[in-house]
This record gives structure tokens, sequence and C-alpha cells, in this order.
């Protein structure tokens, strides 16, 4: 863990606040710098983008009867 | 045909339109409603009701909102009022922000995201999960993170500001990654 003005702790709460925005304030820019030398940090953006992968990836096809049914259902057919 | 025409005659009571209104959205909207109730018959059921609802209401829809902003609208106020009626779940309570950011539980994952579309025991634990989350969290996570909604529409749909938006998508991602570092994590740093 580096030792700088930046706790990791903020590091990790801001990659939850911010992640997927583009931010360029001086906040942000120290922790873009710190993000990049700490493997810690690193880890903890790693498996936030993961969980958020995982739940994009789990998705559900809709059948042919699902639609079958929903056109029956709306007196669509 | 363009969405605009489409609901323009759909409102004039073309049923052909009608049903590719259904059609162009019904994979969205049977998605979102599934990750939502992580279920396929409730699925189904929100689905039904929510397009029951588009197909009474269309010539009232005034054009000002997208079609699929309103789709969302529908399907999470559905599945709130569901959830309330329920009351089954034990929700996790979220309030205790401090103490879902611990910087000494980091640990590198082993897991591949692509895995998840043939992996039953991975879907189960993913179910479980995010069915901690009390449901406006979950709605507010789906449709920032999952569905790539901005803040602001979010905010809209879910009738809340973008700081409470913002709160809740905050606490549901670390929670989400807190609950999966028990899985997928493989060593303590």
């Amino acid at each position: 863990m580096k030792e700088d003005k930046i706790k990791c702790k903020d590091v990790m709460s801001h990659i939850c606040d911010n992640l997927g925005e583009e931010l360029d304030s001086p906040k942000c820019i120290a922790i873009k710098e710190h993000l990049e030398n700490c493997k810690n940090c690193q880890k903890y953006y790693n498996s936030i983008e993961t969980t958020i992968e995982l739940y994009k990836k789990y998705d559900s096809k809709i059948s042919g009867d699902v639609h079958e049914r929903l056109m029956d259902f709306l007196g669509l057919k | 045909m363009d969405e605009d025409k489409l609901i323009e005659r759909a409102r004039n009571g073309d049923k052909k339109a009608l049903a590719e209104l259904v059609k162009n959205y019904e994979q969205t909207v049977y998605n979102f409603s599934f990750k939502i109730c992580r279920d396929k018959e409730r699925a189904e059921h929100t689905m039904q009701e929510t397009f029951m609802s588009m197909v009474k209401s269309i010539k009232q829809f005034s054009g000002k909102s997208k079609l699929s902003t309103w789709l969302y609208t529908v399907v999470s106020n559905h599945c709130l009022m569901l959830a309330r009626s329920q009351k089954k779940y034990g929700y996790t309570s979220l309030d205790d922000d401090d103490n879902l950011i611990d910087e000494k539980n980091i640990a590198d994952w082993k897991i591949t995201p692509e895995k998840v579309t043939e992996d039953k025991e991975l879907k189960k634990v993913l179910d479980r999960s995010i069915n901690k989350l009390p449901q406006d969290y979950k709605i507010v996570f789906l449709l920032r993170d999952i569905e790539g909604l901005s803040t602001e529409e979010t905010g809209k749909i879910t009738n809340l500001t973008v700081p409470a938006v913002k709160s809740r998508l905050h606490r549901a991602r670390a929670f989400l990654r807190n609950e999966l570092n028990q899985t997928f994590g493989y060593e303590r740093g």
C-alpha cells in the first residue's frame, strides 16, 4: 500500500462513486496517479469492474414460446 | 420504419405498428425484468404487464421522453410494487457506509466473466448476492451499470434525485463486490 496524501480507502470509495465517468478535477487526477502505483487499489478497481461485467453477461434470452404468449396476451397475434 | 412513425401509427390504432414496437423492445424489457426478479416466470409476468400498460396508454404517450425510458419506468415500478407486497426478502441494510469499503480485505479475482453463460453455480452466487440488495439499490445498479443509462435518466425513472442515485450506486457496487469477493477472492491482501 502506498503512503501518500490520498488514502487507499478514499481511492476505493472514489472508484465506487465515479467508475465509468471521465473526470478531470485535481482530486481525480491525484486518484488516477495513486491508482497507477498502488497494487491494492488496482485489485479493488478490477474487482469492481468484474462485478459489473458478470452481471452484464448474465442475461436471459426471450424464447419463441415467451414471445408467442406475449403477443397472445396482448391480442396482437 | 423509425420509432416516431411507429408510435404515431400505433396511437392511431394500427395494430401492426404496435406489434412492431413490442417486438423491438421485448428483449430489453424481458431482460431488465429478469435481472430485477432473477426468475423467468416473474420476468415474463412483468414483461406482459408492462406491454399491456403500453398498449392501453399508447394514445396518451406524448413522446416527451423516450419510449425506452417509459418502459424502464413501468418495469421498475411494477417490481418495486411487487417487492413491497411480498416483503418476504430480508434485505441487507446499507446504511453503514464506512464498513462497505475495507481496504485490508483486497484480493485478486480469478474469474472470467464469459463463464457466466454456462456456469449454474456462478449464476446462483450472482443471484444470491444481488437479491440481498434493497430493490431500489438493485434497480439503480442495473439501470446505470448494466443498461448503461445516465445518472439523470436513472433519477427520472426511479424518482430519485441525482445525489440519491449516486449514493445508491456507490453502495450497491461496493456491496456486490464485497459479496462476490467472498467467492472469488483467493488471497487476502
